[in-house]
């Protein structure tokens, strides 16, 4: 029997500010997927997990998550879902430490009138060795790099003990090698903790050896499936234009898109 | 020097001065952080245009001043979370706006009335033994929320959107926050004056931002700049015969500069710079 899914988009039109953001989106994610969400700017990536967190609501159709409708999502919902938006510029001088800066995912789960306790300071640890930066705990957030700060993002969405976990765009603005290690261990988590993960991405080629499957928006659901076939020339010339080349890479198709600026 | 602190006048003068030190360090850490100077500037015309209100219609001018201080950052709020006009925005019309009304209650008076200038301008030496309650009374009604609820202003003044995502209240803690510093506004007025009270909220504030290292440390720092500010500013203005607001407000902005001297981060600001010339 197959497991029951733990996110379901039926039919489900959204609007992000008086803006069609997804068209008649119908998907179904299972538990522990991978799930690669792809598609150029302003096509949906970002609306469509805010949709799963519950932050905007389907003006026609569904979209549930633990079984349970979206903009219904109660607060112990919402904790269990891991989310790292974008990423912002951090003001380097805010007073917070790592260590704070993770505590703040377990908030939601302590509840109000409630401060954190012994067991949340073993999970806050428990999160910055996922992402090792135990050392850096009392360390200013403002002191670290991009990539150690975007590990600290990270861990703080593990100290939520987290069933999913949202990724929207992580290696954005991060240099290669930076980028590569966050990869390695995201990949890592998913394996290890069993995370349904969700990973909106500019970047195909970093997405599709890893992702059970794709996601391709353009305001609406474009294709769905393997990378394989997911990255076809006919698909990809169809959502981003004709200068779209293939080439065959190890395990999936490594996607080259011709620049005709210069 | 020290037979003054036997005077009943005096004695009430440093303990609203400590009130008022404490609170608005507080309450200014949140404001510092999360980059509302504006709205308190704001809310303290607000608050000056509601006790002119209350000296015109012979209503109880605190009432007022709590009363027009709490409906503007309602009505400032509502525009903005329906999406009408920009924070920035509106406040920039409510905070002229409510001056206006400010002005048109003093013309429709007509007469002189020092106690209303004194709370334009403060007057700490003339606080009562009631005014001492009415304040220790409301700096209660906004430290324990923020006590109760330090962790959820901790996150949405950190980042609201990802405190949002996660499952805290954030609009309504938001909301919350803003009608505390309309609140301490208005504890603050006739202390320092409602042309000076946002200063006392935001330069402890800042001062501490200069040395904290975590938001808890920060507040630490605020409220001894505060306390030092206001305490020795009561006795400055005492000492010299000098304007207590004014002194006050003057005094913190020193202890400001020499906390930006004595900063770490301006050290480490600086750092990169170097190593990038060579």
């Amino acid at each position: 029997m197959m497991s029951p899914e733990v996110i379901r988009f039926d039919h489900a039109t959204i609007y992000y500010r008086d803006r069609l953001a997804l068209d008649d989106l119908t998907l179904g994610v299972g538990p522990g997927e991978f799930i690669g969400v792809i598609g150029p700017n302003g096509s949906g990536k970002t609306t469509f997990l805010k949709a799963i967190l519950g932050l905007v609501s389907p003006a026609r159709g569904s979209v549930r998550v633990f079984d349970c409708a979206c903009d219904r999502l109660r607060c112990e919902h919402r904790a269990r879902i891991g989310y790292l938006p974008q990423k912002d510029a951090i003001d380097p001088h805010f007073p917070i430490t790592v260590a704070e800066t993770v505590m703040m995912g377990r908030y939601s789960t302590i509840g109000l009138f409630r401060y954190p306790g012994r067991s949340d300071r073993v999970i806050v640890q428990e999160a910055l060795a996922a992402v090792d930066l135990v050392a850096e705990a009392r360390t200013p957030l403002g002191e670290l790099s991009g990539g150690q700060q975007q590990r600290v993002m990270i861990a703080r969405a593990l100290a939520q003990r987290p069933e999913i976990l949202l990724l929207d765009e992580p290696t954005t603005g991060i240099d290669a090698p930076t980028q590569h290690a966050i990869m390695e261990l995201i990949t890592r988590l998913h394996r290890d903790l069993r995370l349904t993960i969700l990973f909106v991405t500019h970047d195909i080629n970093l997405i599709s050896p890893i992702a059970d499957r794709l996601v391709l928006l353009n305001t609406r659901l474009f294709a769905a499936g393997s990378p394989a076939s997911v990255l076809t020339r006919d698909i990809l010339a169809q959502v981003y234009g004709k200068d779209v080349a293939l080439a065959d890479h190890e395990a999936a198709p490594y996607v080259i898109v011709n620049d005709h600026h210069a | 020097m020290l037979d003054l602190f036997t005077f009943g006048f005096m004695q009430r003068a440093l303990t609203a001065s400590l009130i008022i030190g404490i609170l608005c360090s507080v309450i200014g850490v949140f404001v510092v952080l999360r980059g509302l100077s504006f709205i308190g500037a704001g809310t303290s015309h607000a608050a000056f245009a509601g006790v002119t209100f209350g000296y015109l219609t012979g209503l109880s001018p605190l009432g007022m001043a709590v009363l027009f201080g709490l409906g503007t950052v309602w009505i400032i709020h509502g525009l903005y979370q329906r999406g009408i006009m920009k924070l920035d925005v509106s406040i920039g019309i409510f905070y002229t706006f409510t001056m206006a009304l400010a002005i048109l209650f003093l013309g429709l008076m007509g007469t002189y009335n020092a106690e209303l200038y004194g709370f334009l301008f403060g007057s700490v030496l003339s606080v009562t033994a009631d005014d001492l309650t009415v304040m220790a009374w409301l700096a209660g009604g906004v430290l324990l929320p923020v006590g109760l609820f330090y962790k959820e202003f901790h996150f949405i003044t950190f980042d609201q959107g990802m405190a949002e995502a996660t499952g805290i209240a954030a609009r309504g803690f938001f909301f919350l926050l803003l009608n505390l510093i309309a609140l301490t506004v208005v504890v603050s007025l006739k202390t320092v004056g409602a042309l000076l009270v946002f200063a006392m909220i935001i330069i402890p504030a800042a001062s501490a931002y200069q040395l904290g290292r975590s938001m808890l440390g920060m507040m630490a720092y605020a409220v001894g700049f505060g306390v030092a500010a206001s305490v020795g500013g009561v006795l400055l203005s005492y000492r010299f015969d000098l304007p207590s607001g004014a002194t006050i407000v003057l005094l913190a902005t020193a202890l400001f500069f020499a906390a930006v001297a004595l900063s770490p981060k301006r050290r480490r600001t600086a750092a990169p710079d170097c190593a990038h010339g060579g």
